[in-house]
């Protein structure tokens, strides 16, 4: 295949020139579209997100929003009535106040939130098993190099009528082509692009303002039941804190659940240009056809490129 | 006449000599204050001894306890403005844990050394927080509850949220009017350390961080202090702790 060419073969420039173009445009890719700064911040995305993309955490995480709305309805039941009209309850302690009052629509919020988390926990599993996102980069720019290596090296080889490097070319298109395949792309890009965009609403700086703000309501409620409701209840009506169970068992909770719940507000918060980084890069489910079209054009270019037929020039004898 | 010719010379010698050390003890004793750590600070002297000229302030911003009387906070204190708020006008985050009748008042008392020291850099210890994730540094103020867990502050060589170096705390005197830099102060609360100083380490200001202004009366060391610092990342990231020192300045 490599020999000097004995008889004259005819073969064609153009397919070669094409898989040196298809070479040249999958190494800038990654130039193109940013992704040596962006693919990297994917991958910090995903470490600091992985804390909190499993079911024991979801159902921590779910199991303080129920701890909270218990105390939340144990305040609105008892605790209010025995200390006076909602109204006045409102004018003496007004965090307590809020809290039983907005507690159903921040429940329904990070509720749905925990929801799309939960939605998404296959997706995430699928994007994370794939290769590390700092290397994403060089999938392209390392095949498409030595395409156009190849290519290049095949060309000069033909106009000194020697064959193409045929064999090299279609075996780093098959692994164009396969490469997909062996990643589970097909699968997992796609999961990763619903995740993407399920995550569009949650990954705002409005978004995680608005959840910091549910923390002030929920702390600041639980703070003033703790230091203050509560005490009223027990000096009017005797008994201890601990005949408030929901109420004590939040109180309990709290700094343990402030802890592990603001994690992950802070996992947002330091995301967020991380995530504007991966939603800026193609669709994820175009990412396997990004493979297998370059190599469907390598392997027909290079096998179109092959020497088609021998022509009846005799050698000339020495 | 030679042999006294020698000792003449031999007693402005050691004259000099005896000058140039008396300058060098002087000179050593304020390098030694600016290093020192404070637990080993053994000849501190008064403000008012110190009261001669402006310049930078090395030693401890003892921490007046904070109150809160009428519709005035006193003494020294810390609040919190929610993510989106500005310093002049809130809001601040209410901290039903303060003693304070404006519950966004969390009022400090000083810790161990007795409030912030400048020129020299004060630690947490290790581990820094309990298993609840209360803050257990106590050198600069006493741990003081917020939202249901202790935080307190901190100065370390190291940016805890970065990993640069930072300097430690400077405060210069210019005429009864205090400015310099906070930038190594940082807040330990929750298991996390939030960087709560002016500047920040890489040199900005953003958002609602401003400056470190105060004032110095060098007679009796009265001073105060103030900045704010918005938090960068993190659970807390775009609030801001607005800080306000005061108390008697003690150099070292």
């Amino acid at each position: 295949m490599s020999g000097p060419a004995g008889p004259e073969r005819r073969v064609r420039r153009w397919p070669l020139v094409v898989i040196l173009v298809v070479g040249l445009g999958l190494a800038a890719a990654p130039a193109a579209f940013s992704m040596f700064d962006r693919a990297p911040k994917g991958g910090t995305m995903i470490e600091e997100f992985r804390p909190f993309m499993n079911e024991a955490t979801i159902a921590d995480f779910r199991g303080y929003l129920a701890e909270i709305g218990a105390a939340r309805d144990e305040t609105a039941d008892e605790l209010q009535p025995a200390l006076g009209t909602p109204e006045e309850f409102a004018a003496e302690y007004p965090q307590a106040a809020t809290f039983v009052d907005e507690w159903g629509a921040i429940d329904t919020d990070m509720s749905d939130m925990l929801d799309t988390i939960d939605a998404n926990r296959d997706e995430f599993d699928g994007v994370s098993s794939l290769p590390p996102f700092a290397l994403f980069p060089w999938f392209f720019v390392i095949p498409g190099l030595l395409l156009a290596v190849l290519a290049g090296l095949s060309l000069w080889r033909v106009r000194r009528g020697r064959r193409p490097l045929t064999v090299a070319l279609v075996v780093l298109g098959v692994g164009l082509l396969l490469a997909p395949a062996v990643f589970q792309m097909f699968t997992r890009a796609p999961g990763g692009g619903r995740m993407i965009d399920d995550f569009e609403s949650l990954m705002t700086r409005d978004r995680v303002t608005q959840i910091q703000g549910y923390f002030i309501t929920i702390g600041s409620g639980e703070g003033q039941l703790r230091t203050a409701v509560v005490p009223a209840v027990v000096e009017q009506d005797g008994g201890s804190a601990a005949d408030h169970p929901a109420t004590a068992q939040l109180s309990d909770d709290w700094p343990q659940l402030l802890s592990e719940m603001s994690d992950m507000v802070g996992a947002m918060a330091d995301n967020l240009d991380n995530y504007a980084a991966v939603a800026a890069l193609p669709p994820f489910p175009l990412f396997p056809w990004f493979f297998v079209l370059p190599g469907l054009v390598v392997v027909t270019a290079a096998l179109v490129a092959r020497p088609r037929s021998e022509i009846t020039v005799p050698e000339e004898e020495p | 006449m030679t042999r006294t010719r020698t000792h003449r010379a031999l007693l402005v010698l050691l004259a000099a000599i005896a000058a140039v050390a008396l300058v060098a003890a002087g000179c050593s004793s304020d390098d030694d204050g600016s290093s020192s750590d404070t637990s080993e600070a053994t000849s501190e002297t008064t403000a008012a001894d110190d009261a001669t000229a402006s310049g930078e302030l090395v030693g401890t911003f003892g921490i007046d306890p904070g109150a809160f009387e009428g519709a005035e906070a006193t003494g020294s204190y810390f609040r919190m403005v929610q993510s989106g708020g500005t310093v002049a006008d809130g809001p601040f985050v209410p901290n039903a844990d303060s003693t304070a009748s404006d519950q966004t008042y969390t009022l400090l008392e000083a810790g161990t050394d007795g409030g912030l020291v400048a020129g020299s850099f004060q630690p947490g210890p290790d581990p820094l927080f309990d298993a609840d994730g209360n803050a257990l540094a106590d050198a600069i103020i006493a741990p003081v509850t917020f939202f249901g867990v202790d935080f307190s502050i901190l100065t370390a060589e190291t940016d805890a949220e970065g990993g640069g170096s930072v300097e430690a705390v400077s405060i210069t005197d210019e005429d009864g009017t205090l400015s310099g830099q906070t930038t190594a102060v940082t807040a330990a609360y929750g298991g996390s350390e939030f960087n709560q100083g002016a500047p920040k380490p890489d040199g900005s200001t953003p958002g609602e961080t401003t400056a470190v202004t105060g004032t110095y009366d060098p007679e009796t060391g009265a001073y105060t202090l103030d900045w704010a610092s918005q938090i960068v990342g993190g659970s807390f990231d775009g609030f801001t702790g607005v800080w306000h020192l005061e108390g008697t300045f003690t150099a070292a």
